[in-house]
């Protein structure tokens, strides 16, 4: 407490948060600046888990890297996986079966249910509420157990197969994702009350951290961060991709851009995923999940491609580029988590220490989709 | 029949360490049944079983979890202050097991007769703040003094508060009357006497929470924050201070403190039982009983409060306190005040 | 192309449109060094946003390193490539570019990722230090004499 260049600085000092601390998502690392509670400066230090799946893709061929998607961000994995298939599909013009459409967007939204359900936990232990903690991880569960029982996994989901899925779904899948639908409609419900009206998480978030449209924008902050602060901008609606287009939803906006903002972004998106769910699930054609005629190696075209979709935590882009054999050149994975955290340093500034995790935790950090 | 414990023992040598004996005997079990009723209570809450495995219901689990924090070897941290660091726990400790001793369990159950109990029991509260903040600067890591002086700042505001809605019944208690009629005759009535506010509530047939519920409410507020309690358990606010004072310390130490934040909750939630519940006031049970089970009631509304409720931030905490508790309690005081003079 | 975007002509090389629903891409531009500030300010101008910014080691086959910037508009999807070449063959160790990062704080990130990892300077920084990688490390992981994985483990 008491070395000299601390004494020097005044009554500044610097605080280490993490990389192990109970309330920094993953292993963020924060370096604060404190005059008392209040931070002057706040720095991220990320990279603690990087994995070099960038330069793993250039190591192998596009199939071989199937299985890597869904680890960049274990909490919306399928969404990873998916985009994956559907970019490389993209590439090599495979047309993807109507059932496997379907099938696809039903598990993208659940698992966008799961990972939002997720964060709504977490969030709210960030604030000190410990209980709805375990009642969305109790929501979360019934969505895993959903998803296990067509992907076989839990968490780092490789269901995805280019030109479709890896396994058809039954009428049990079916109807325990109606179940679920009508089950979290009754949660959300339960969750206002407790939790959306409750007084002290108002005085908690209402005005903090406020990311103005402009600083959204110069920093690429993109997903519910983004749609908090008043761009109505999201993927599935900009740039349509797997079947989107066909489902009727709403991206919701608001304009405050603050924490509450924020959280009632996400708690409403998950009412939207609902929509989509019902909507693909009354919708659902009978047939193939994979085209009859596939290409035996999936060799990349040459030339460069971008393809986005909207990730749990916003715009997930995969810019490749080809060189007519199987292995890309450069896979870059432009994930939403790296933007939206780069605009930390300018929004914690200036808030008080408590603030600083509720901020960071409405942003919904993965580090493992930071650092790849 | 001795009217109290301390007159059985008198011009005995082994008066105080049977005084002792009992008060530590009958804390620790209260301790690892109110830890046992907080998991079970957030289990319930939380839709989870809680610890079931040790014990009929797991009652025995808390047991378990003393024997090894008992067990566990005393880590001094390196670059700590060792005296403050040695001491700190100590200090949080002993007060409250002081403060135990006061309460009048019935009329003939009081360990030590006090007639200025109320005043002895603020101001043994008023130690365990020195032992936080020798624990957070001893410790020498900036979580812990940042938790430190919070709950410094924390508790001293908050006893403002606490202490003038007790205030209002010491009022109502001596305006009740001069005299007051008990088991050894009629005696001059003494407001800051914790029997006399139980027998004055007794006697005329009402409990202080009807003629003082604005207090009854500051009391239970300012009680939460006093206990460092969710949604004011800010000095150890795990999501930003880790474990607030006590991140350094673990194994024994680290028990005593939670001990004592346990008895701490007990003694606020007595005090609130003798202030406006009437204390050992009831039908049938004896007097002891009741007293106990209102005061564990008054618990269970804690931790009902702690598993419900997210956590304040420190400024609106400070502000809540100054802003709105202490006006409150003064205008509460002084209507009280009012009222007594015109009657 | 919008108007604002005019001026894109004067500053930049070889514009080609791009077929979207093939590449996920409108156009592609080359823009020397000198004006890659220029460009990025005249899309961020315009409202875009700079959604990526990356690199491709080229030394081999073209003697560049060739930074790709993309830039998107959030309210209608209109997204260019920006390449920018920096001369230098499998021999040279220097790459310097400016930065953007004065322009949009986005690029304050991404340059620092491309710094650690293809070893590209951008002058002007202000905190261009390792990102993911530990502080020390002294290998640029991305560029193409880096090796493939297997044969680093050996």
């Amino acid at each position: 407490m008491s070395s000299d260049s601390q004494a020097s600085e005044g009554e500044v000092y610097s605080l280490n948060m993490g990389p192990q601390h109970p309330s920094m998502h993953g292993v963020l690392r924060l370096l604060l600046d404190l005059r008392g509670e209040e931070v002057i400066r706040a720095k991220p230090v990320i990279g603690y888990s990087h994995r070099a799946h960038e330069k793993m893709a250039e190591n192998r061929n596009t199939l071989q890297f199937l299985p890597n998607t869904s680890r960049v961000d274990y909490l919306s994995g399928m969404i990873y996986n998916l985009g994956y298939c559907q970019a490389i599909e993209k590439l090599l013009g495979i047309d993807v079966p109507e059932r496997a459409i379907y099938i696809r967007v039903i598990v993208n939204e659940l698992n966008r249910i799961a990972s939002h359900l997720l964060w709504f936990g977490t969030f709210l232990l960030d604030l000190g509420g410990i209980t709805p903690f375990l009642y969305s991880f109790d929501d979360r569960e019934e969505i895993l157990d959903i998803l296990d029982q067509v992907t076989g996994s839990r968490l780092t989901y490789c269901y995805g197969r280019f030109g479709g899925v890896t396994w058809d779904v039954d009428e049990t899948f079916l109807t325990r994702a109606t179940a679920f639908l009508a089950r979290i409609r009754e949660r959300l419900h339960m969750y206002k009350q407790l939790v959306t009206d409750n007084v002290i998480l108002r005085e908690r978030c209402t005005g903090v951290g406020v990311v103005s449209e402009a600083l959204a924008k110069s920093y690429g902050v993109t997903g519910p961060s983004l749609r908090a602060s008043g761009v109505a901008y999201d993927v599935r609606k900009a740039e349509p991709y797997g079947g989107y287009d066909r489902f009727d939803f709403e991206v919701p906006v608001l304009h405050e851009g603050d924490t509450m903002a924020r959280f009632h972004i996400r708690i409403r998106e998950i009412e939207e995923s609902c929509k989509i769910i019902e909507q693909a699930i009354e919708a659902i054609p009978e047939g193939e999940i994979l085209p009859k005629k596939m290409p035996k190696r999936f060799k990349l075209p040459e030339g460069e491609y971008y393809f986005a979709v909207e990730s749990a935590r916003g715009h997930f882009g995969m810019y490749i580029v080809g060189d007519g054999s199987d292995i890309p050149v450069k896979l870059k994975l432009r994930t939403p988590s790296f933007s939206n955290l780069s605009a930390m340093p300018e929004t914690l500034a200036g808030t008080m220490l408590a603030d600083t995790i509720a901020i960071v935790g409405s942003i919904d950090v993965v580090m493992p989709e930071i650092d790849r | 029949m001795p009217q109290t414990l301390t007159q059985l023992l008198d011009g005995s040598v082994l008066a105080m360490p049977i005084a002792a004996g009992l008060i530590m005997g009958m804390l620790t079990v209260n301790v690892l049944m109110l830890v046992w009723a907080e998991r079970k209570v957030s289990a319930w809450i939380q839709m989870r079983m809680g610890p079931t495995e040790v014990g009929p219901f797991g009652l025995l689990q808390t047991l378990a979890d003393m024997l090894k924090l008992i067990s566990k070897q005393l880590i001094t941290p390196s670059n700590v202050d060792k005296p403050l660091y040695h001491l700190a726990p100590l200090l949080a400790f002993a007060p409250v097991v002081a403060a135990v001793a006061l309460f009048p369990f019935s009329e003939s159950t009081i360990l030590v007769q006090n007639d200025y109990g109320l005043l002895f029991v603020f101001a043994f509260g008023g130690i365990a703040v020195i032992a936080i903040f020798m624990a957070g600067w001893g410790s020498n890591n900036k979580y812990a003094l940042l938790g430190a002086i919070r709950s410094v700042a924390q508790n001293i505001s908050y006893e403002v508060p606490l202490i003038l809605s007790a205030l209002s019944v010491v009022l109502v208690v001596n305006a009740m009357g001069p005299t007051l009629s008990s088991g050894d005759g009629v005696v001059a009535i003494n407001g800051l006497d914790l029997s006399h506010i139980v027998m004055t509530q007794d006697q005329q047939g009402i409990w202080f929470v009807v003629l003082q519920p604005i207090a009854a409410i500051i009391y239970f507020i300012s009680a939460l924050a006093e206990t460092n309690r969710a949604p004011f358990d800010i000095p150890e606010a795990e999501s930003e201070l880790v474990a607030g004072f006590h991140t350094e310390y673990s194994g024994m130490r680290f028990s005593l403190f939670f001990f004592a934040e346990y008895t701490n909750m007990l003694i606020v939630s007595m005090l609130a039982v003798v202030l406006f519940f009437g204390g050992w006031d009831g039908p049938v049970l004896p007097g002891p009983a009741w007293f106990f089970l209102k005061s564990y009631a008054v618990i269970f509304v804690m931790m009902w409060v702690r598993w419900t409720f997210p956590r304040l931030r420190f400024d609106q905490l400070m502000t809540f306190c100054w802003k709105v508790l202490i006006p409150l309690s003064i205008l509460n005081l002084l209507a009280t005040a009012f009222v007594i003079a015109v009657l | 192309m919008s108007d604002g975007l005019q001026a894109l002509a004067d500053l930049t090389s070889a514009s080609e449109e791009m077929d979207y629903g093939k590449t996920g891409l409108h156009q592609r531009h080359t823009a020397s060094l000198e004006n890659v500030l220029k460009v990025g300010k005249t899309f961020l101008d315009e409202g875009y946003i700079l959604e990526m910014l990356t690199c491709q080691d080229l030394r081999e086959k073209e003697e560049v390193m060739r930074l790709c910037y993309t830039f998107n508009s959030l309210d209608a999807v209109d997204r260019h490539l920006v390449h920018v070449d920096i001369a230098g063959g499998l021999a040279s160790e220097q790459f310097e570019a400016p930065t953007m990062s004065n322009l949009t704080g986005g690029a304050n990130w991404q340059e620092r990722e491309v710094f650690e990892m293809y070893g590209v300077t951008f002058t002007g920084h202000n905190e261009l230090e390792r990102l993911l990688l530990p502080e020390d490390a002294d290998f640029f992981p991305l560029r193409k004499d880096f090796g493939r994985i297997e044969d680093a483990d050996e």
